[in-house]
């Protein structure tokens, strides 16, 4: 087994291709992954050129096709031999000084798809640790910076290399001074070539550390989509020449500009910052937590699932004031995703409004509880909705025609993150057009579970599958699909930062392990409703007949009963619905519509 | 492959410019490219098109050839257009530019050295074609070739003719290009061309004239700017439209190289159709080093034409054998209006009137005055009785359509507003959700909340489709043939069936009764619909579907081409009709001025009649309308008025359907005996009751011997 894993260290492009089938039948076999370098957890640095690495990330972009000479012919002009190349999983021909391509004759060529992929957004701390842990390779160090890389440059490219390196260097002193903004226009062609790093790293999220790869894919591959996760095999490439700050200088009179320089440089970054993957094999990931495990019986799961219930639900319990009924809506939004998409209709999605947090007492009280929930949870955000959050962000993914590249904004997001909104950061201001539109992306985004993407010309509907979760004062300005007023206890409220310090305290890291495990688990659990529901249309029936105008009970509450009686079904361990846990559904939405309607009358 | 016979193929070429003739209406006979080749000659026109139709036609396999390897092509025939020209020059061309002086004084330079018969001149110094020909060969796809999506233009497209639809995103100034580069020797003096055929090109290092080799001076080569050739150029990014693009990707680009004529024929945001062949492109220089490996591709353009964004060709296709055969499965009417946003339960009344709203009536112009055919609904209701969710449909399902909220638009607003441009300083009218969706649909989401100045412009709009706009100094008319989809909650929460629509809805009687219907969705409880409506949901959770209804549900794609088609007729109303629809109006009048109304009913009724009469007969793919068309036409205004009174009223009161059919028919009576059933049937049916309720009606006051019916049930007869 051993020498499977050092066969995967040693191979190169060439070695592979000799062998393609067989190669890939090794991989697949392969019982982990974890020798192949992963380098979202081992610096691409540390890597020569050539080597098979792993990378996890996010479609963030999709490019056009390239072109490429899948074989091709070298004719060496000092000893008139003439030998046959491939350019599959290359950028560079690796040619030597007195070697010509023939690109006349016995040219083949083939198409490759060309991707971005971003490190996955949002991805919190301790799942970054742990896969830190399961993944860095210790003996990468040792060596660092092989001389393999440079001997396959010819001598003009070394300076080059080094050029590359000190301009990134330059380009982190640029960020520094707060110019972030990629310089367009006449001046790029002045001093050229100066664009930020995180203009080419093109994350939706700021002030998050992320690493992004342009990833190259020779089969087709329709099932990818944009902000799928991915597990990507491939060769590295990081030959500092494909930069495209290292065009040379043309003539604009004699050569009409094809790409403008901003795009070219966008799409060529220094390599030392975005590395190029060929991949030999892309995994669609279900999900990106690295507790579990790929194969686990589903009844283990779900005979565990209590456990890890009751640990969450005292924590959580305690967190929100001893307020029972809000921790259980809060479990029940933790698991939840979108599981049918319809024309006009999705189900499962459980955007959850806790409002009546005592911010007046502890004003920081919605971050305090995220830091929390981020210790739970494999991917969030948290967005403090303030107007100038509101009026300054770019929420919505946009065209950018100039770089000719999706310009990320902060919804784009993979499945099954949870975003958090903090309504308790807002003030009283104006929102201008920016802001407007950014509160209707929200809003959007809670309803449809769809954000739409600026193509200038025309928009585009992305689905999404984001939790969204409001912390609010009052009823939130967004829509939501569970309202959930808070009650804290008086006793609680007064000891509230004596109980953030116990419940740290008490979720040991083997206790949140369990916790983290159970909330992918349970999304991934294959949930039925029985053909006998008879007491579901019974309860319709009746309730539609004590509906009053005042009291409505519409086909809307019928879904909304029915999405939750799954996830309270599935946070207990049941993959069925059944009559007890109907009825536990029936008497918390009971006890929540009274609650929101006594909050409301108290306003009046 | 066997190599084709190239010289026979250019023998066919000039055979095929020569005898090409069409003959049009009028029988004259046309020389398509004999005039065209006259026009070149003169210097009348640059573009010489060969339409691939024409040489389908002649020469079928040809014309395929033509298509598999086009740029071979279009030197073939820019040689033989060429050696054609002098036998078309009837007459003497006034040079009208330096380079035509230049390719005269070049042609005499080279008949004067070739006095010498025999003498081969050095090749390098013999005039590249391109310098001395001033016209353009393009072809012109053939028609009946569908046009590829840019996802779907790849490596075997290569060399051959393409057709590709899209959206122009960017496009770049349109700059001289040089083609064939001219060079003087500063030794000898002699010139030397150069042809670019690449878009990058190295200029020769060393003179290489016979004088320069024999002396061995090798003089310096000068680029000489006059003598060249350039050609305008111009590159266009375009990118696929947005229906091309499947779920979840990002759209892709192709560039476009125009050349010579088709060079500024699309800004961004034009929907273009264009031709041309697909070609690589080489990398030279210092990228080629460094890439290597890749080969950027390109369309050279052959022809750029921009499309009008409402005739896609989508809709023009006829529609295939199967998708006949599904339309012409069962009752298409009620059918379709059942594919209408499928998720929503029920509504089916509401979903026919949508669907006519889709289809819409026609319009007419007698005498100069307009009146509109397309039909305008409002939607009222309750909150969370998925009126949005329709309105969303119908917006997505439109060919043409602008969705917006009454007080969501801003700046531009729902009518339009003058802009100042920021470059030129110049005034524009930009046109707000009402202009964009001319010809299509608005929907309109909270009416109610529109704001004022809106609310005065659509008057205007909702009767004579257009706006008026007087502001900044421009005074101008924009057309608005829009049909009006509008969703208005009741102003106190809940609608409040004992005021009327306009205390409820909060909007003037003169709007409203511009609607042809308003529909008041409510939500009631009932125990045989809610268990239908339960088990429906319950289904929709179990099995993550819908559930199969009796009539499967059409699909989008087929409901809007089917749409598109009806859009095609213009119905009239037969004579014959009219006093029907006179007599219908009449009841309608009088029973309004009878009963407790809430609705205005007014001429403007009538001609929702016949407006939705005419869509029907459009659905129906007739040319007159029907009976039958007026009668449900009448019952859906029947229905909509229905739905803003109080039934529940009436229900208590213990008026059931057999105590108004009773009444329906007293009326009829009048001070008569006697009553024809059919006539009963067919008021009844008016009004909205089913003929087994008329039936039943009868029967039961047949019992009760209040009338007595005749033997052949024809006739009743009152006791």
């Amino acid at each position: 087994m051993h020498d499977l894993i050092s066969d995967f260290e040693s191979v190169t492009p060439d070695t592979w291709l000799l062998n393609e089938e067989l190669w890939k039948e090794k991989l697949i076999k392969l019982p982990n992954w974890f020798q192949i370098p992963l380098i979202n957890s081992n610096a691409s640095h540390n890597l020569p050129d050539g080597t098979l690495v792993r990378f996890r990330g996010m479609i963030q972009d999709m490019h056009n096709p390239e072109f490429y000479f899948e074989e091709f012919e070298v004719y060496n002009t000092i000893t008139n031999e003439i030998k046959n190349k491939s350019g599959k999983y290359r950028d560079t021909a690796h040619i030597l000084e007195h070697e010509k391509i023939n690109y006349t004759e016995n040219l083949k060529s083939g198409q490759r798809q060309t991707m971005v992929v971003v490190s996955i957004p949002g991805f919190n701390n301790w799942a970054q640790d742990i896969e830190d842990k399961q993944n860095h390779l210790k003996h990468l160090e040792q060596h660092p910076n092989t001389s393999k890389r440079l001997s396959q440059a010819g001598p003009k490219l070394k300076r080059s290399y080094d050029e590359a390196e000190e301009e990134s260097d330059a380009m982190e002193v640029v960020d520094n001074d707060g110019n972030k903004e990629p310089r367009t226009g006449e001046n790029e062609n002045v001093s050229a070539n100066v664009v930020s790093r995180e203009h080419l790293l093109n994350f939706p999220l700021p002030d998050m550390p992320s690493k992004s790869c342009i990833v190259k894919i020779y089969e087709e591959r329709e099932d990818l989509k944009l902000n799928d996760m991915i597990e990507v095999i491939g060769f590295l490439s990081v030959d500092p020449a494909l930069s495209g700050e290292f065009q040379p200088e043309k003539d604009p009179l004699l050569e009409p500009q094809l790409e403008t320089e901003i795009e070219s440089i966008t799409h060529n970054p220094p390599p030392s910052l975005v590395p190029r993957l060929h991949a030999v094999h892309v995994k669609k990931l279900e999900h990106c937590n690295p507790l579990v495990r790929e194969s686990v019986d589903q009844g283990i799961i779900l005979k565990e699932a209590n456990l890890a219930r009751e640990h969450l639900l005292k924590a959580l319990t305690e967190l929100l004031l001893g307020d029972k009924l809000a921790a259980e809506y809060l479990i029940c939004h933790l698991i939840a995703c979108v599981y049918l998409r319809q024309e006009t209709m999705n189900l499962g999605q459980f955007c959850l409004n806790l409002s009546n947090l005592p911010i007046q007492k502890y004003p920081d009280y919605a971050k305090q509880l995220y830091d929390i929930i981020k210790q739970f949870v494999t991917k969030s955000y948290y967005l403090p909705l303030t107007i100038n959050n509101m009026n300054t962000l770019a929420l919505l993914p946009k065209k950018d025609y100039d770089c000719n590249r999706l310009t990320s904004g902060v919804l784009q997001l993979s499945k099954d993150t949870h975003l958090i909104l903090d309504e308790t950061k807002m003030e009283q201001g104006r929102l201008d057009a920016t802001g407007v539109s950014n509160v209707t992306a929200l809003g959007n985004l809670i309803k449809t579970q769809k954000v739409e993407y600026d193509f200038k010309y025309y928009k585009m509907d992305f689905n999404s599958d984001v939790s969204v979760l409001i912390l609010s004062e009052g009823k939130s300005l967004l829509p939501s699909d569970y309202h959930v007023p808070v009650r804290p206890e008086e006793s609680s409220l007064e000891i509230f930062d004596a109980i953030v310090e116990a419940a740290t305290y008490y979720l040991k890291e083997d206790v949140m392990n369990i916790i983290r495990a159970y909330l992918t688990n349970i999304k991934l659990v294959k949930y039925t409703i029985n053909e006998d529901i008879k007491f579901v249309e019974d309860d319709f029936i009746e309730m539609r007949s004590k509906a009053s105008p005042e009291n409505p009970f519409t086909a809307d509450d019928l879904h909304r009963l029915l999405v939750l009686a799954r996830l309270v079904s599935l946070s207990r361990g049941y993959d069925s619905l059944n009559k007890e846990c109907w009825e536990l559904t029936k008497n918390m939405e009971n006890e929540r519509l009274h609650r929101v309607k006594t909050r409301t009358a108290s306003t009046f | 492959m066997a190599m084709r016979d190239y010289a026979a193929d250019k023998e066919a070429f000039k055979n095929f410019f020569i005898d090409f003739c069409q003959t049009d209406e009028e029988g004259h006979k046309l020389f398509k490219y004999s005039e065209q080749l006259t026009k070149v000659a003169h210097r009348e026109q640059v573009a010489f098109v060969v339409e691939l139709d024409d040489l389908h036609e002649v020469n079928e396999e040809l014309a395929e050839a033509v298509c598999k390897n086009t740029r071979r092509y279009t030197n073939m025939v820019s040689d033989v257009v060429y050696e054609m020209l002098p036998d078309y020059k009837h007459k003497e061309v006034v040079a009208k530019d330096a380079l035509d002086v230049y390719i005269e004084h070049r042609i005499m330079l080279e008949a004067r050295n070739h006095r010498i018969p025999g003498e081969m001149r050095d090749p390098r110094n013999r005039y590249p074609p391109e310098l001395i020909r001033r016209f353009e060969v393009y072809f012109k796809d053939l028609s009946t070739s569908k046009s590829v999506p840019i996802r779907e233009v790849k490596a075997e497209h290569i060399g051959k003719l393409v057709t590709v639809r899209g959206i122009v995103t960017r496009c770049t100034d349109v700059k001289p290009l040089l083609v064939v580069a001219t060079y003087s020797c500063s030794a000898c003096g002699a010139e030397t061309y150069q042809p670019v055929r690449a878009l990058q090109f190295t200029p020769p290092p060393a003179c290489t004239a016979d004088e320069c080799r024999v002396n061995k001076t090798a003089g310096q080569l000068h680029l000489q700017t006059r003598g060249s050739r350039f050609q305008k150029f111009q590159e266009l990014k375009i990118q696929e439209h947005s229906d091309q693009v499947p779920v979840g990707h990002i759209p892709r680009q192709l560039s476009v190289y125009c050349r010579g004529e088709t060079t500024r024929r699309a800004q961004p945001g034009d929907h273009v159709a264009v031709t041309g062949i697909f070609l690589p492109l080489l990398n030279a220089g210092f990228r080629q080093i460094v890439q290597g490996l890749l080969s950027d591709t390109y369309l050279e353009a052959h022809g750029v034409t921009c499309l009008n964004q409402s005739d896609e060709s989508e809709m023009a296709e006829a529609l295939t054998e199967e998708e006949l055969a599904e339309l012409a499965e069962e009752d298409l009417y009620s059918r379709m209006a059942r594919s209408l946003a499928p998720e929503i339960y029920g509504h089916e009344d509401v979903k026919k009137a949508l669907l006519l709203l889709l289809v819409g009536g026609v319009d007419k112009r007698p005498n100069g005055m307009k009146i509109r055919g397309n039909i305008n609904i409002c939607l009222m209701g309750d909150p969370g009785v998925a009126k949005s969710q329709l309105l969303n449909y119908i917006h997505r399902l439109a060919p043409r359509s602008q969705y917006t909220t009454g007080r969501g638009s801003s700046g531009v607003g729902l009518t339009a507003a003058v802009l100042k441009d920021p470059f030129t300083g110049e005034m524009m009218l930009e046109g707000g959700a009402l202009v964009l969706a001319d010809q299509g649909v608005c929907c309109i989401d909270e009416f109610d909340k529109m704001a004022d100045t809106d609310r005065t412009a659509i008057h205007e709009v909702m009767e004579q489709q257009t706006i008026s706009i007087a502001k900044a100094g421009i005074m101008t008319c924009l057309n608005a043939r829009v049909s009006i989809l509008a969703a208005a909650n009741p102003a106190y929460g809940r609608y409040n069936p004992k005021r009327t629509i306009e205390q409820n809805i909060q909007l003037p009687a003169a709007l409203l009764s511009r609607f042809d219907l308003l529909w008041l969705i409510q939500d009631k409880p009932n125990r045989d619909k809610d268990l239908e409506l339960a088990k429906h949901i319950a289904y929709v959770h179990q099995h993550c579907t819908q559930p199969p209804s009796r009539t499967r549900a059409l699909p989008m794609r087929l409901v809007r081409r089917y749409v598109a088609l009806t859009r095609r007729k213009h119905p009239a109303v037969p004579t014959a009709l009219a006093d029907y629809i006179v007599s219908s109006y009449v009841e309608l009048r009088r029973e309004a001025r009878n009963a407790r109304d809430v609705t205005f009913t007014s001429a403007r009724n009538l001609l929702a009649i016949l407006r939705l009469s005419t869509a029907l007969a459009r659905l129906r793919l007739s040319d007159i309308v029907e009976k039958e068309d007026v009668s449900e036409a009448i019952r859906l205004v029947e229905m909509s008025k229905q739905s803003l009174q109080h039934v529940e009223e009436n229900v208590q009161r213990g008026i059931t359907s057999t105590d108004r059919i009773f009444a329906i028919v007293r009326d009829l009576a009048g001070s008569n005996k006697t009553v024809k059933i059919a006539d009963v049937i067919e008021r009844c049916v008016d009004k909205g009751f089913k003929p087994d309720q008329v039936d039943a009606c009868i029967e039961e006051y047949e019992n009760l011997n209040v009338w007595q019916v005749n033997q052949v049930r024809t006739k009743i007869t009152f006791m």
